[in-house]
């Protein structure tokens, strides 16, 4: 049985505790998260007690789970260190290079676990696609596209649109895209990106980026914080010998309107897309088994950093207009 | 009266498209389609039969037989003389896309229209799309607020035949699918590319000519783009590919998929399943229109100049993959 605490009562704090809740060798011990009352007001729903202080929560868990904003990871994750606790740090991991340098040193040195949260590998159609590509349905790939986004996301203190917390969509969002496309077709040799972050428009960001992977295939990303008809995803593999397209908006076994929703022309429809099992619970299972057993999880620190030296380089292109080449392979 | 109207060549299959279109403007007594010449005679006869019309066997005896214009479809090189040809002979010209594949070509011609008096108008059909003509009217009302950005797309198959032969071609599915969205970005943005980037790949055929292309486009009002042009559709997509445009402005977004108006075919006799597009042509309006400017005497609605800016911008799309870097426009001459 694995003792955990939550780090931050977020959305995905809230998301990851219900995750744990479902899992018979964790259990929620508790929360920490600066916002106290807050977390007074989350921690009982999932039975699980408040922290006063992230320190006396270390003492009382084998593991953490980090859902906060980005820029605070680092220290967050060389105090578990010094705990000797294991490590779930939502994406991305860190703000820096340097950080992530950091992270992966302390951890390695210590013997402790660290796994970026790149849930996007515990997606079914993610996972499944990339299953495709490995087992040779579309040939070998020349063109990949990705899509995600919708709204502008509103958080804690509005930290999604301080770009030097955040990073912008590039950093928080494409990120799962980032790590996906190297977790499926390789290492990315170049990147080349276009974005309105640096123009500072009021709660409006959009990047498009293209990436030449190592393979010769290239990669079109779609980053959007500029729509706000809803969350969208949407990729497409094209190989020499077939495509995958997948498109969230068609994938929705569910559409619900109702007559009461308010709105002069009454309710919208809202697409739901059950699953028995949620890629979150998925991951965290994954996480704590492996912990667990003693093995090292699928996904490495090393996984998490690279995934931000690729969005690191895409808000390089775009704030000087130049073609950022990245360093070494895996 | 009618405006009488003259096929070069058949070598793109769009003429069989515009010929048709011709034929219905004669049904309503606007045009008459008066023959065909084309360097394939075999060609050139069976289409001159198909639309009951006279095959002749050289350029130069169609251009002699009282035409007022001419609609050039030829492989893409033949475009200059072409134009040269029907321009010194007094005729006005409606030509395929892309209008050149050089600078100086695409120079050559503006320039010999201008100088003989008839005029040079650029096939694209995309502008005459409803579905463009609303979006844009979207972006005039200030709708969607400012245009920030823009993510197009215009992918289609692996067209075969001249088209994959560089020396008749220019190039491959840059050349092919880059100018129809560039121009229409153009159009919208009433803004010019001043920078290109591309990556470009043969991965789909791995041949000698490119198949994948991935533009990122910068307007000189600062708004951003990327074109997908790759030949990526395989072989069972189930309709030829497609031109989509999203928009971004500070008011809101709008996603255009120009030939989403289709009923899905599901085709046992011939094992497939096919989208069969209900939409309107925009053949149709690109034919009406250069009738139109013709017979009236009044400005084409889309120039030789306008084919050769959305050209130069895949003329530099090679240049940027030849040079790992991002080009800037416009190119030197």
């Amino acid at each position: 049985m694995l003792k955990v605490g939550i780090v931050g009562t977020g959305t995905m704090g809230r998301t990851h505790a219900a995750a744990y809740t479902k899992l018979p060798n964790a259990q929620l011990v508790g929360f920490y998260d600066a916002d106290q009352a807050f977390a007074g007001r989350v921690a009982p729903q999932f039975g699980a007690k408040v922290f006063e202080s992230y320190d006396a929560l270390l003492q009382q868990v084998d593991m953490v789970d980090l859902c906060t904003p980005t820029p605070t990871h680092l220290d967050l994750v060389l105090k578990a260190v010094s705990a000797g606790k294991h490590i779930l740090c939502e994406k991305p991991l860190g703000r820096t290079l340097e950080q992530c340098e950091q992270m992966i040193e302390a951890t390695s040195k210590a013997g402790v676990t660290l796994m970026p949260a790149q849930v996007l590998r515990f997606f079914p159609e993610f996972k499944q696609a990339r299953d495709l590509v490995l087992a040779g349905a579309v040939g070998k790939p020349a063109a990949i596209r990705t899509r995600r986004g919708g709204p502008y996301p509103r958080a804690v203190n509005d930290w999604y649109a301080d770009f030097e917390q955040s990073g912008g969509p590039i950093l928080d969002m494409v990120i799962h895209d980032f790590d996906w496309l190297r977790w499926t077709f390789g290492e990315v040799e170049r990147v080349f990106a276009k974005a309105l972050t640096f123009k500072k428009l009021d709660h409006i960001d959009y990047a498009l980026i293209t990436l030449r992977l190592k393979s010769g295939a290239i990669a079109h990303v779609e980053a959007n914080w500029a729509d706000p008809g809803g969350f969208k995803v949407d990729f497409e593999i094209a190989g020499d010998a077939g495509m995958i397209a997948f498109d969230s908006r068609l994938a929705m076994p569910l559409t619900v309107a109702k007559q009461d929703a308010g709105g002069g022309g009454g309710g919208v429809a809202v697409p739901e897309s059950p699953l028995a099992e949620d890629p979150y619970t998925l991951e965290i299972q994954h996480f704590v088994d492996s912990v667990l057993a003693g093995q090292k999880p699928s996904i490495s620190a090393e996984d998490g950093m690279k995934a931000v030296e690729i969005a690191l380089a895409a808000i390089e292109s775009a704030r000087t207009g130049k073609v950022i080449r990245l360093g070494g392979g895996a | 009266m009618a405006v009488r109207i003259g096929m070069m060549s058949f070598a793109h299959m769009h003429a069989y498209s515009y010929a048709h279109w011709v034929k219905q403007l004669e049904a309503q007594g606007k045009a008459v389609l008066v023959g065909v010449a084309d360097d394939d005679a075999q060609r050139g006869q069976q289409v001159a039969q198909h639309y009951e019309t006279r095959f002749f066997p050289s350029y130069e005896a169609l251009l002699d037989a009282g035409v007022d214009a001419v609609i050039i479809c030829s492989e893409n090189i033949k475009h200059r003389p072409l134009t040269e040809m029907a321009a010194k002979a007094g005729k006005h010209v409606l030509c395929e896309k892309p209008l050149a594949t050089t600078k100086a070509d695409g120079k050559a011609m503006i320039e010999i229209c201008r100088t003989n008096g008839v005029q040079l108008m650029t096939a694209f059909p995309c502008r005459f799309s409803p579905s463009y003509i609303r979006l844009k009217q979207m972006v005039q009302d200030s709708e969607l607020g400012e245009v920030l950005a823009i993510r197009g797309t215009n992918r289609g198959r692996n067209p075969g035949g001249w088209f994959i032969v560089p020396e008749l071609s220019g190039g491959g599915a840059v050349i092919d699918h880059t100018v129809h969205v560039t121009d229409l970005c153009r159009d919208l943005l009433g803004s010019e590319v001043v920078e290109v980037y591309a990556e470009i790949g043969n991965g789909f055929c791995h041949g000698n000519f490119d198949d994948t292309g991935m533009l990122t486009l910068t307007f000189a009002n600062d708004v951003f783009a990327t074109l997908d042009s790759s030949w990526s559709r395989p072989k069972v997509f189930p309709t030829w590919g497609d031109v989509t445009l999203q928009v971004v402005g500070t008011k809101g977004l709008v996603y255009m998929d120009m030939f989403a108006q289709n009923s899905t075919l599901y085709d046992d006799l011939n094992m497939r399943i096919t989208l069969e597009h209900w939409g309107s042509s925009i053949d149709l309006g690109l034919v009406s229109a250069f009738v139109q400017s013709v017979q009236e005497g009044k400005p084409v609605p889309i120039t030789g100049e306008d084919g050769l800016a959305a050209a130069e911008v895949a003329f530099a799309a090679y240049e940027s993959a030849k040079r790992g870097e991002p080009v800037k426009l416009p190119l030197p001459d």
